[in-house]
């Protein structure tokens, strides 16, 4: 019994261990900014897209780097592939990234028809 | 037929029960490593929910409606970024700090909480005072907070 349940074990491990890292997927390690009226993330089950944006202002989404104007065709694929579903995009952008590369991300978006825009802060614990 | 368990077979012996234990030291460490490694050390992240207008998007105007007259202009604040620090200017006039544009933007929100804001931070400003002078507006209770862009960029 011994090795089936030390192979089970290991498997569940596996398996939490794999989601817990995928849910982790675009979590590129950025210093957000921090906000007071901010709120917990509570509605998981929306179609997401996360752009980061680094300190150089260099745009990343899934892991890899996109030029600025490829925004909108990422945008636009994933709203066809939500069949029209509203879906949001979260901005993680470094709080030293110059507003002059955030700003496309929010044309992009209204472009795009998304208007369900979110950054994402650290909550400032000071007030 | 009931069977002694194997614990019981094995008393008596260092070895075999050594050799029991062995399993669920296994079983122990993997737990271990385990909530060690899915203990969060990061910072929990929240989200700033932003309005964004339709007006830049294709959603129809009818012109032959004339607009709602705006009974309380817009304020607009524009932040600048003179390389080092950030500067604000609310409605063309130069506040000297966050804290006086905290009061100001308090003041308006109790004379007119829905009055529109506009953010129109200079290109170079980092997000963290952009965030800062739109999260001071929520605070100050307004509830329209929008920012300007400008489509030419894109």
């Amino acid at each position: 019994m011994t090795p089936m349940i030390d192979v089970v074990f290991l498997l569940i491990i596996f398996f939490l261990v794999s989601s817990h890292l995928s849910k982790q997927e675009n979590q590129l390690e950025l210093n957000l900014p921090v906000a007071s009226s901010s709120n917990d993330d509570t509605n998981q089950d929306i179609p997401r897209v996360t752009v980061n944006v680094k300190q150089d202002g260099s745009l990343w989404v899934r892991g890899r780097e996109i030029a600025q104007n490829k925004l909108k065709s990422i945008f636009k694929s994933a709203v066809e592939n939500e069949d029209g579903k509203a879906i949001e995009v979260r901005i993680r952008g470094s709080r030293a990234a110059p507003y002059s590369s955030v700003e496309p991300i929010m044309i992009a978006c209204t472009e795009s028809g998304i208007w369900n825009v979110t950054y994402a802060v650290y909550r400032d614990e000071k007030r | 037929m009931k069977r002694p368990s194997p614990m019981i077979e094995t008393r008596g012996s260092g070895t075999d029960l050594d050799s029991a234990m062995t399993p669920m030291i296994d079983v122990v460490f993997l737990l271990l490593v385990f909530f060690v490694w899915t203990a969060s050390f990061q910072i929990i992240e929240q989200i700033l929910p932003s309005e964004m207008s339709s007006q830049l998007g294709s959603d129809p105007v009818d012109l032959a409606q004339p607009p709602p007259e705006a009974d309380f202009d817009d304020i607009v604040v524009q932040i600048g970024w003179d390389g080092t620090n950030p500067n604000w200017t609310l409605n063309g006039q130069m506040v000297a700090t966050i804290g006086a544009l905290r009061d100001r933007l308090s003041i308006l929100a109790d004379i007119k909480s829905d009055a529109p804001v506009i953010l129109d931070p200079a290109s170079a400003v980092p997000l963290g005072y952009v965030i800062e002078v739109y999260d001071a507006s929520k605070m100050a209770g307004l509830v329209k907070v929008s920012f300007a862009v400008n489509p030419e960029q894109n």
